[in-house]
């Protein structure tokens, strides 16, 4: 039997139907005010409806996040541990902590990006998820596109995993309509790319995406230069890049290299500006954040308006895969520092694979 | 009531003579078509573009010869197209090309900065536009902008005209004074004939001499319809004047209702809405339309313009989803 978690929010989605962008804070009260009604049953009620293998063994979370869903279908399933009449992020953290010790090889969950981010904070990339959406905002690609599909997906679970973005939205800004989203991380998921939000070229006509981010680090790695410090930015694009150099890399840290050597990991701001101050040549090499196009002033804070102008624009380099540049509008830059966005605005070419690339403004 | 608005098709038929034409094709489907046919489909076509007939070659379907186009000129010459665009033809360029360059044109109003174009001029490039933009439905070229490029050595321009008649608007006027041009066309919109695939390209010299070899058989029921519809041009020419003002009446209401429209030269309109699921649910009720989601931005979606009461039925869901 497959061992499989399933953890439902069960206040997630609560503030969309009564305007509010979340439940995160105090943001739920007042959506019970407005009179807003749980989602979720409706999701993961249709979700297990589709589901058809019957190789899985559920562990659930108790209650109004798990087994009450399941107990209605004819599922073989334990539950774990306890919760209070209310529930909140805490629980999700200790409840996915207890069904990693029953050893559970997939996590299905029902949330939206807050859900997700608490998901990440426990299982990292150690366990596969697979997300049902039911949040208000659900900008993290991690998620199925419907209830439907993450059916699908849970049925047709190959074994074959991807790396896809947890985005961090703030609240705050989002509920006065403006979109400010950081990486927060990456969670592990099934290689259904059709089925996925954001991802669903037919697989006969799109690249691969893991050969999509072979083909970029290839071409980075020929035009490298010699003694020139390059800066690698956050992201799994980036990782491969210093895959391919023997390069330890942390995933959402800013490292940085020379001559095929680490010379700084995990950077701060102090630390760029020391070693960008060493060497006479720089660039920095970086992703955009998949669904919003921040290249600067969300998932690398670190390069701060005063490291930023140190570096020509011709030295920064941008890489995405195919499928990720194609489905954005634009690239977006925010660094709090007016001046530097205008110089960083405007048309720029990202390298997408050792024969393409996508002219695109930065806006 | 189902309704299919997600092909760009026709939502009419082609006229009865045009189908009884066809049918008497099917008489001897055990012989190759006749040349003498393919001679006077090529002879009407030239006469309908004002081009000579020997400018064109003929396919079942012009993605089939912008395809052979990236074949025969992508080998020692990078591919410049803009993205998003005709979504076959983006992805065979992607698998064929030596080198491929994408520029973005963003919304709201899609526009094809030229200079960004021209810049790229400085090496042998193949340029590939769909013009007027599917799925946007905008104009992207203009003749200054397009002699600017046809008058670069390195340029060769394939402009996609598979919405001509839609749009008005078209470069074949330009090709006997450019052997670097050649446009694409299609009767499978238009002429109603997107079940019998016929599609040709108008070509500048450059073109037509490596076309020269280019085999020519078309199925009869195709040729025979085709020469029907190019015979007598009012009954297409009266349903692309009633889808323009049936699209007319689908951008107001549907701006009305608070959906985000742009303005487009062909029979589809592209929309922007935050309605979660819209596709999905119009598609519960019958109705399919093209969720953009699935090749480019999530929230966009690409409506054909079909028969009146077609376009009621998904003004009338429409309305239903927003309130």
């Amino acid at each position: 039997m497959k061992k499989t978690g399933l953890i439902v929010n069960p206040i997630a989605g609560m503030g969309g139907s009564v305007g509010l962008k979340g439940t995160d804070g105090k943001t739920y009260n007042k959506a019970l005010e407005l009179g807003a009604k749980p989602t979720t049953p409706k999701s993961i009620d249709d979700t297990l409806a589709l589901i058809t293998r019957k190789d899985l063994y559920f562990v659930v979370a108790p209650g109004k996040m798990g087994e009450d869903f399941v107990r209605k279908f004819d599922f073989q399933y334990e539950v774990v541990s306890k919760i209070g009449e209310e529930t909140n992020a805490d629980d999700t953290k200790r409840i996915v902590g207890e069904m990693i010790e029953k050893g559970i090889t997939l996590l299905v969950f029902v949330g939206g990006d807050g859900t997700a981010r608490d998901i990440y904070d426990v299982l990292g990339l150690t366990i596969p998820v697979v997300g049902i959406p039911s949040g208000v905002k659900m900008f993290s690609p991690v998620f199925a596109l419907s209830t439907a599909a993450a059916a699908e997906i849970i049925n047709n679970e190959s074994g074959q995993f991807i790396e896809k973005e947890v985005l961090d939205i703030d609240e705050q800004a989002f509920r006065e309509g403006k979109l400010g989203a950081k990486l927060y991380g990456y969670l592990k998921v099934p290689k259904n790319v059709n089925l996925l939000q954001g991802k669903k070229e037919p697989s006969n006509v799109s690249k691969p995406e893991e050969l999509s981010k072979e083909e970029i680090a290839q071409y980075v790695l020929e035009k490298m230069e010699p003694d020139t410090l390059y800066i690698l930015g956050p992201g799994t694009t980036l990782s491969t890049i210093a895959q391919k150099m023997n390069v330890s890399k942390t995933l959402l840290g800013i490292d940085a290299v020379v001559n095929g050597r680490l010379v700084g990991a995990d950077l701060n701001e102090k630390g760029l500006l020391e070693l960008i101050k060493k060497y006479d040549k720089t660039k920095i090499i970086l992703t955009p954040i998949g669904g919003n196009g921040f290249i600067f002033g969300r998932a690398s804070k670190q390069f701060t308006p005063e490291v930023l102008k140190l570096i020509p624009k011709e030295n920064i380099i941008v890489v995405a895969t195919e499928d990720k540049i194609s489905r954005l509008e634009c690239l977006r830059v925010d660094t709090g520092n007016t001046e530097v966005d205008e110089n960083l605005k405007g048309p720029v070419k990202v390298i997408t694979g050792i024969k393409t690339e996508t002219i695109i403004e930065v806006k | 009531m189902t309704a299919n608005l997600h092909m760009n098709e026709n939502p009419y038929l082609p006229d009865e003579k045009i189908r009884r034409a066809a049918a008497r094709g099917l008489e001897n489907l055990n012989r190759y078509s006749e040349w003498k046919y393919l001679i006077e489909l090529k002879t009407l076509l030239g006469e309908y573009n004002h081009v000579s007939s020997e400018r064109i070659v003929l396919s079942h379907g012009s993605d089939m010869l912008l395809r052979e186009v990236i074949n025969i000129f992508s080998g020692n010459r990078k591919i410049i197209m803009v993205s998003p665009s005709f979504f076959p033809v983006a992805h065979y360029a992607l698998k064929q090309a030596s080198r491929l360059t994408k520029i973005q044109i963003s919304p709201s109003d899609f526009r094809l900065n030229p200079q960004l174009l021209l810049n790229e001029l400085d090496e042998p490039a193949l340029i590939i536009i769909d013009n007027p933009n599917n799925p946007t439905g905008k104009i992207l070229l203009e003749n200054g902008f397009a002699e600017k490029i046809l008058q670069n050595k390195n340029a060769l321009l394939l402009v996609d005209e598979a919405y001509f008649e839609f749009s008005g608007r078209t470069f074949a006027g330009m090709i006997d004074k450019y052997p670097n041009l050649a446009v694409a066309r299609t009767m499978d919109k238009a002429f109603s004939l997107a079940g019998l695939r016929l599609g040709y390209l108008i070509m500048g010299d450059y073109f037509k001499d490596h076309f020269s070899d280019f085999p020519a058989y078309l199925a009869t029921p195709t040729l025979f319809a085709a020469i029907e519809a190019l015979r007598n041009t009012e009954s297409m020419m009266a349903n692309v004047d009633k889808i323009g003002r049936e699209k007319a009446r689908m951008e107001i209401e549907l701006s009305k209702a608070g959906i985000h429209v742009f303005q487009s030269s062909t029979n589809f309109i592209l929309i922007k809405t935050k309605i979660p699921d819209f596709a999905k649910k119009l598609k519960e009720e019958g109705v399919v339309i093209k969720d953009m989601s699935g090749e480019w931005l999530a929230g966009y979606y690409r409506i054909s313009v079909g028969l009146p009461e077609e376009n009621n039925v998904l003004l009338s869901l429409v309305k239903k989803l927003i309130n």
